[in-house]
Formats: C-alpha cells, sequence, structure tokens
C-alpha cells in the first residue's frame, strides 16, 4: 500500500489512528490540534504511545524508537520523527 | 475533546504535571524462597510459590540479571520474598543499579550504612493480638525498635477484618515511631477463620480509612479515592478482576483484549528465570483480591478514563502521588 509522505496528511493519518486506537471523543482527525501536548494535556501515556507507534510502523513501515517516545510529544513532533524516518 | 488543563485548577494542574511524566515501570522479585516467619495469610507459602523455582545462589548471576533488567527498562525493582534481609548482598545489587524498594517483615534492619536511602516497607497484620495469630509473634515490638524515625521507611498496615474500630491506636503507635503508613487490606489467601470480608464490614473500614487519613495527615500516605477503590472493587462503574488486573507479567498475558497494563511488568521467582502469573498468588480468586498495589496500579495505568471532571481527574492525581510518595519518586 502507498502512503502519502506529505507532512500534513501525515498528521491527519496520525490522529486518525491515535482517535481509533485510543478511543477519544469529541474530536475529528480535522479539529485535533497537532501542537497540543499529547501527555500533559490529551493524557497519552507510554502505553498509549506504543499502540500508536505499532500501527505506524505498520503502516509506514519505520519503526520508532521506545527511547524516542519522550520526544513525541505532539502530533506534529510525531509526524517530522516520521517524515525523517521515510 | 477533554483536555487535563480544562479541568484543573493552576495548583492541581502544576501537581499533574509533576508527575504526568515520570514512566515508572516496575518490576518485582522474588530475592530468596526462605523466611524467618510462616504467617498464616501469606500467599508466597500457601500457594507453594517458594517451590517453585530453584532459588540462584551466585551474586554474579544476580548482578548479571539485574544489568539485563535495567536494559529491558524497568526503573523501580520491588524486592519480596520470602524475606529479602536474609539475602543483602542481593539487595545491594538492586540498590547499585537501579531505584529499589524492600519488603521486609522488619525483624532484621537493613544497615543504613550500605543502603542509605533505599525505601523500605515493613508489613504488620493488624494488632498485636491478630499478629499473634497470623505471624506467630508480634512483629511490630521489633520492627519499630529497628527503624524508629527512620525517613526511608513506612508501614504495610494490612488490616484484617478484625481490626474494624481498633486501626486509630495502631496508627498512633505508627506515629509515635516516627514513622509513616500506608494501608492495605488482608485477602486471606489460606482461609483463616474470621477473617474473611463481609460487605458492610468493607463500607465500615472505608469510612475509618478516611478517618485515619483525616486525623493523621503526616503520617498516613494514602488517598480517599484508593479507599474507595480498595473496599469496593470497583472504578467508574467498572469492576476489578482478571480481565481488568494491571498487574500480570506481560510475556505470561494472553489476554483479549488487551486491558491497559503496566508496560514491561514481570514478576520474576528467585532462579531468575521463572515468571510468576502476577505480582500476587495465582492461586488467588482475581473478583476477590485486595492487592493494594494492583488496585492502585490500575487507577495509575486508566489516566485517560478519568478525564472526565475535575473530581475523577484530581482523584488520579492523588492515587498516582500516593504511589510515587510510596516508592520515592516525589518527596513525602
Amino acid at each position: 500500500m502507498s502512503v502519502s509522505t506529505d507532512t500534513q496528511e501525515i498528521i491527519i493519518n496520525i490522529a486518525k489512528i491515535m482517535i481509533n486506537e485510543l478511543k477519544l471523543e469529541d474530536v475529528t482527525p480535522e479539529t485535533f490540534d497537532p501542537d497540543i501536548d499529547l501527555i500533559d494535556e490529551v493524557g497519552i501515556d507510554s502505553m498509549d504511545l506504543a499502540t500508536v507507534a505499532l500501527v505506524l510502523q505498520d503502516k509506514y513501515g519505520m519503526k520508532i524508537d521506545e527511547d524516542d517516545y519522550p520526544k513525541l510529544t505532539t502530533i506534529r513532533l510525531i509526524a517530522k520523527y516520521v517524515e525523517g524516518k521515510l | 475533546m477533554k483536555t487535563v488543563s480544562s479541568l484543573l485548577d493552576d495548583n492541581w494542574y502544576q501537581r499533574y504535571k509533576r508527575i504526568s511524566k515520570l514512566n515508572i515501570r516496575s518490576s518485582i522479585y522474588d530475592v530468596t524462597n526462605r523466611c524467618n516467619l510462616r504467617c498464616q495469610g501469606c500467599f508466597f507459602f500457601s500457594s507453594g510459590e517458594h517451590k517453585a523455582a530453584v532459588e540462584e545462589m551466585g551474586i554474579k548471576k544476580w548482578e548479571g540479571f539485574i544489568d539485563r533488567e535495567k536494559e529491558r527498562g524497568v526503573n523501580l525493582a520491588i524486592l519480596i520474598g520470602g524475606e529479602p534481609t536474609l539475602c543483602l548482598d542481593r539487595v545491594e545489587a538492586f540498590y547499585k543499579q537501579l531505584p529499589t524498594f524492600c519488603a521486609t517483615n522488619g525483624l532484621i534492619k537493613v544497615p543504613r550504612d550500605r543502603f542509605p536511602d533505599m525505601m523500605v516497607g515493613i508489613s504488620l497484620w493488624g494488632d498485636e493480638e491478630d499478629e499473634k495469630v497470623l505471624r506467630g509473634k508480634d512483629t511490630f515490638a521489633i520492627s519499630s525498635k529497628n527503624y524508629e524515625g527512620d525517613p526511608y521507611t513506612y508501614y504495610l498496615y494490612t488490616i484484617t477484618p478484625k481490626q474494624i474500630g481498633k486501626t486509630q491506636r495502631i496508627i498512633k503507635k505508627i506515629s509515635d515511631a516516627g514513622l509513616k503508613v500506608h494501608m492495605q487490606l488482608l485477602s486471606n489467601d489460606e482461609g483463616v477463620d474470621g477473617f474473611f470480608w463481609k460487605p458492610e464490614e468493607l463500607k465500615d473500614l472505608r469510612a475509618e480509612m478516611d478517618d485515619m487519613l483525616d486525623q493523621y495527615p503526616d503520617t498516613v500516605i494514602s488517598s480517599k479515592y484508593y479507599h474507595e477503590i480498595i473496599t469496593t472493587g470497583r472504578m467508574l462503574g467498572r469492576k476489578f478482576g482478571w480481565m481488568e488486573c494491571p498487574s500480570v507479567t506481560q510475556p505470561l498475558d494472553k489476554r483479549n483484549p488487551q486491558p491497559k497494563r503496566l508496560i514491561e511488568f514481570i514478576r520474576w521467582a528467585s532462579d531468575l528465570k521463572t515468571m510468576h502469573r502476577c505480582c500476587t498468588s495465582a492461586t488467588r480468586n482475581c473478583s476477590t483480591c485486595k492487592d493494594g498495589a494492583a488496585h492502585m496500579s490500575w487507577v495509575m495505568v486508566n489516566k485517560r478514563a478519568h478525564i472526565r471532571t475535575p473530581k475523577d481527574m484530581q482523584n488520579w492525581i492523588e492515587v498516582y502521588e500516593m504511589f510515587a510518595k510510596l516508592y520515592q519518586f516525589i518527596p513525602w
């Protein structure tokens, strides 16, 4: 499956994955603020991040190193990280 | 989407931020199969876990194992047994490598010159009378002398049904010894007569635990939400049990669907190869399990479920803070 590597589309894809995998309510991929702090504001923890990372790894065929989790605090930062690995 | 800051005032939000990135990853280690007590109701012996594995005796093997645990991402070693203080070289091997908590019956004093700031939790089962029935002796008389005034020690006071209406005297004794206390409930794995919980007793106990926290805020390390969870077995309308428990050894965890759980958690036997199913006995009925750490962890891993109302979020913060204090990630 080919996937878009455009940053904005990666952001939307990550938001979709988060909403689906973590069952987040009252938010859509389009309204999910890519700069909101996922830990301090959304309440995401390392198990959530691991869940999202697995799906992202499958989708984009790259590996997210667990040691990098602490840096991945917003959707935009995750998108840039993914982009850098493609 | 509800956010954490939208539910909290600045003071609570700062408290939240102090703990939100702690990322505690604990595992539990049977340091030895031996103990200097034989308590009725101790799951380790009643379920035969002391015979589950042949104890590794070589300290170099322990050191190598601990290195691998550190590489695995463990940042909190919880030492149980048997009685860990019977093998201080192994305890020291952990302490040199990882933040370490040592559960003990307190009969042997951990030498503070070797372990200056290691957290020590002393088990206490009810009052003098209960202790004589269940453990064969009044351990408090010895442990309170060994650890009097120690700033890195607290009592793990296991409350029995016979303690209802009597906890204040125990809490005061602990306070008078210059120590802290955390309360938990007896699970009565060996079915000792008179030590089973009845629903009305649990209700009374919850009120009493709340009272103790109000009366001794500098001594009791606890939270009222924890009292609710541990006495009712319910959280946000969900019932504690096998399909909810977060403290299951990860490589043995085949539950489907997977609940929110402790990442990479393993409870290791003392051969350093065998894994136990969970943080307590595999023979225990999960639906009536009263394990305090499992219930605390149940709250902690379900953070997003608490992002509902200000009170829910504050409850979550208080339980997480309690855990972080008990294991020295934040000060008392």
